[in-house]
């Protein structure tokens, strides 16, 4: 026999009340479980959109005077004292120390063109690079193809309904003719009134070789400050206004940090609820043992025999509970997350949780266990049995 | 040297402003290899003078001395370790744990010790042999009869082969004849070697013992 068998045995003839303990921690670490993994989902899934809608840093030329933008407002004219982006600035954006973190690289040439297919309008022409575009506006949908070929032009929805064009479709932009690969699908913004070709034809165009408008740079930022990655290329392009695009998540992420501290209150209340069973429970047990305990005491088992005795039982009873705990808060959460983040993301898996799960409920199961296990320690032998 | 040497031990309780003094002034000394029992009427102060001696109960006054050891020196944990190697105790209401079966009961001492599983096992049925209960190791004490439950409660007593045996009123609960038994059984212990200290309010029993230790109201009266 080993103390530990009279702690399993006690486990063994005490179910009821144990499982009750059990199903009291194991409610606890599933809040805590599901709280947890359903914020963290919905951080990784804003994190995503961050990324995944594309730029979150635009590089534009520094300027005393700038009426140019792509933001929200229309070109309208061109100021000439602007010391404007060259094509030598997008290189020197692949050297700053945080570069790991830069996904996406879009140069833009912008300027103002007359287009004429069946229609004919003043528009805003915008050169790209193709390929870094595409993967930076992952929700571009395009009926048709994006321009590969020289002489390629993508129409916004809009612009394409003004010029009356559909791919396949000739366009003529400032006297020079151009075929309509594709279409973009309506964005509702205001990509949806602009012509989009190859970069080095839109600085043919527009008289401006090697010059850029703007650069558009997407940052994969999970844990770095975008204010570090902005602050460093403001060093590397002096001549450049470098901004970070953040307002648009700054409320979603304002609520997703709300929501993580009350998550925080929430897991406090529930485990302390949790701790407040097991203390109870354990006092309760060692009221009932105070004989059994004595006798202990009086056949020389020492104080912290008996500590260990309790203290075993709770490490048992609470390594239970975190497991049933972190399983039923990972099936929880599976299954609410859609509905809470309102969004459709995942809940991961991870190992790290299920051993912070069982962790915490070992630390509460232990941590309340410890003054009834103190207090059967003190139990006087003579006073317990009364045998006097 | 004797065995056990009390020396002006009194024991005053005070529960809840009630002054009891159930102890006043012992001094007594036992040898080895002695069996003794102490006589009084209830309320005398043999349980009590029994736990002191059993280094469970702090005197008001006095000094115990087991085997040179001043019981009451030590602290609280050497003070278990030492009734953990000196000491098996027959308590006066058996206190058998319930849940536990026989030879379980008479394991327990060896559960904070490191001997091997194997090792426990052989040293519980051996004396649970001594008691002659081997064919009923597995019953719980419920299963058990009253002087059976006495012998399994001596066998938890003597199983880590302590020198002394503290047994308090032993056949209190059993008939005349199991009562007589029990009592053949400390003498049987006793001729072993093991030194047994056991109180008891019947007179009958005095005629299995070598010295009876009267007690009334607290003092040695013979
Ligand atoms: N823990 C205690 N608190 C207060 N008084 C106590 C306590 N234990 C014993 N007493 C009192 O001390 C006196 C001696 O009690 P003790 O149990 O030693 O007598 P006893 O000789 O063993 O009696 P019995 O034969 O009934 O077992 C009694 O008056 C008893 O009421
Ligand atoms: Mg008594």
């Amino acid at each position: 026999m080993r103390l530990a068998d009279i702690s399993f045995n006690n486990l063994r003839r005490r179910k009821s009340k144990m499982v009750f303990v059990i199903l009291g921690l194991a409610i606890g670490v599933a809040t805590v479980v599901a709280l947890f993994s359903i914020t963290a989902a919905m951080r990784d899934d804003l994190q995503d959109k961050i990324d995944q809608f594309g730029a979150n840093i635009v590089i534009v030329p520094q300027a005393r005077e700038l009426s140019l933008s792509y933001g929200n407002i229309a070109v309208s004219g061109v100021s000439y004292d602007v010391k404007e982006l060259s094509q030598e600035d997008v290189p020197k954006i692949k050297t700053i120390a945080f570069s790991g973190n830069i996904a996406t690289i879009a140069p833009k040439l912008l300027g103002a063109v007359q287009a004429k297919g069946a229609g004919e309008s003043r528009a805003l022409l915008v050169g790209v690079d193709f390929p870094a575009e595409l993967r930076m506006k992952k929700w571009w949908e395009i009926n048709g193809a994006a321009p590969s070929r020289e002489g390629e032009i993508l129409l916004g929805s809009r612009a394409a309904g003004v010029l009356m064009s559909r791919p396949g479709d000739s366009l003529t932009i400032d006297g020079r003719k151009f075929t309509v690969s594709g279409v973009l699908k309506e964005t509702g913004s205001q990509e949806d009134s602009v012509l989009y070709v190859e970069l080095s034809a839109a600085q043919a165009l527009l008289g401006k070789p090697g010059k850029l408008s703007l650069i558009e740079v997407s940052a994969l930022c999970k844990a770095c400050p975008i204010e570090d990655i902005v602050g460093q290329l403001s060093g590397v392009l002096p001549n450049a206004k470098v901004s970070a695009l953040q307002q648009a998540w700054k409320a979603r992420r304002q609520t997703v940090d709300q929501l993580t501290n009350f998550s925080l209150a929430v897991s406090a209340v529930v485990l302390a609820i949790g701790a407040m069973i097991v203390l109870t429970t354990m006092m309760s047990s060692v009221k009932e043992r105070t004989r059994e305990i004595g006798i202990f005491r009086a056949i020389g088992f020492r104080r912290t025999h008996i500590a260990r005795i309790i203290l075993l039982e709770a490490l048992v009873v609470s390594v239970v509970g975190g497991v049933l705990g972190w399983l039923a808060g990972m099936i929880a959460s599976s299954l609410t997350a859609p509905y809470v983040a309102q969004a459709a993301v995942t809940v991961n898996w991870n190992p790290a949780l299920a051993a912070l799960a069982v962790g915490l409920s070992a630390m509460v199961g232990l941590g309340s266990s410890i003054y009834p296990a103190m207090q059967a320690a003190n139990l006087d032998p003579a006073e317990a049995l009364r045998f006097i | 040297m004797a065995l056990i040497d009390i020396r002006g031990v009194s024991k005053t309780y005070n529960s809840n402003g009630c002054v009891v003094q159930a102890l006043k002034g012992i001094d007594l000394s036992i040898d080895e290899g002695e069996l003794v029992a102490m006589m009084g009427p209830s309320g005398s102060g043999k349980s009590t003078l029994l736990s002191i001696l059993g280094a469970m109960n702090p005197p008001t006054t006095g000094t115990v001395l087991v085997d040179g050891i001043d019981l009451y020196g030590l602290s609280v944990e050497k003070r278990a370790d030492f009734r953990h190697e000196y000491i098996g105790f027959v308590f006066q209401q058996l206190q058998l744990i319930p849940y536990l079966t026989a030879v379980e009961n008479v394991l327990l001492p060896l559960a904070i010790s490191k001997r091997p599983h194997r090792e426990q096992e052989a040293m519980a049925f051996r004396a649970l042999g001594r008691v002659g209960l081997v064919d009923k190791a597995r019953r719980l004490p419920n299963q058990l009869s009253g002087g059976e439950q006495e012998r399994v409660a001596v066998a938890r007593a003597i199983v880590n082969e302590p020198p002394l045996i503290l047994a308090d009123e032993p056949t209190g609960n059993l008939d005349t004849q199991t009562g007589e038994e029990v009592m053949r059984l400390f003498q049987s212990l006793n001729e072993d070697g093991l030194t047994i200290v056991l109180a008891t309010h019947n007179p009958e029993n005095t005629r299995y013992v070598g010295r009876t230790i009267r007690i009334r109201d607290g003092r040695i009266a013979s």
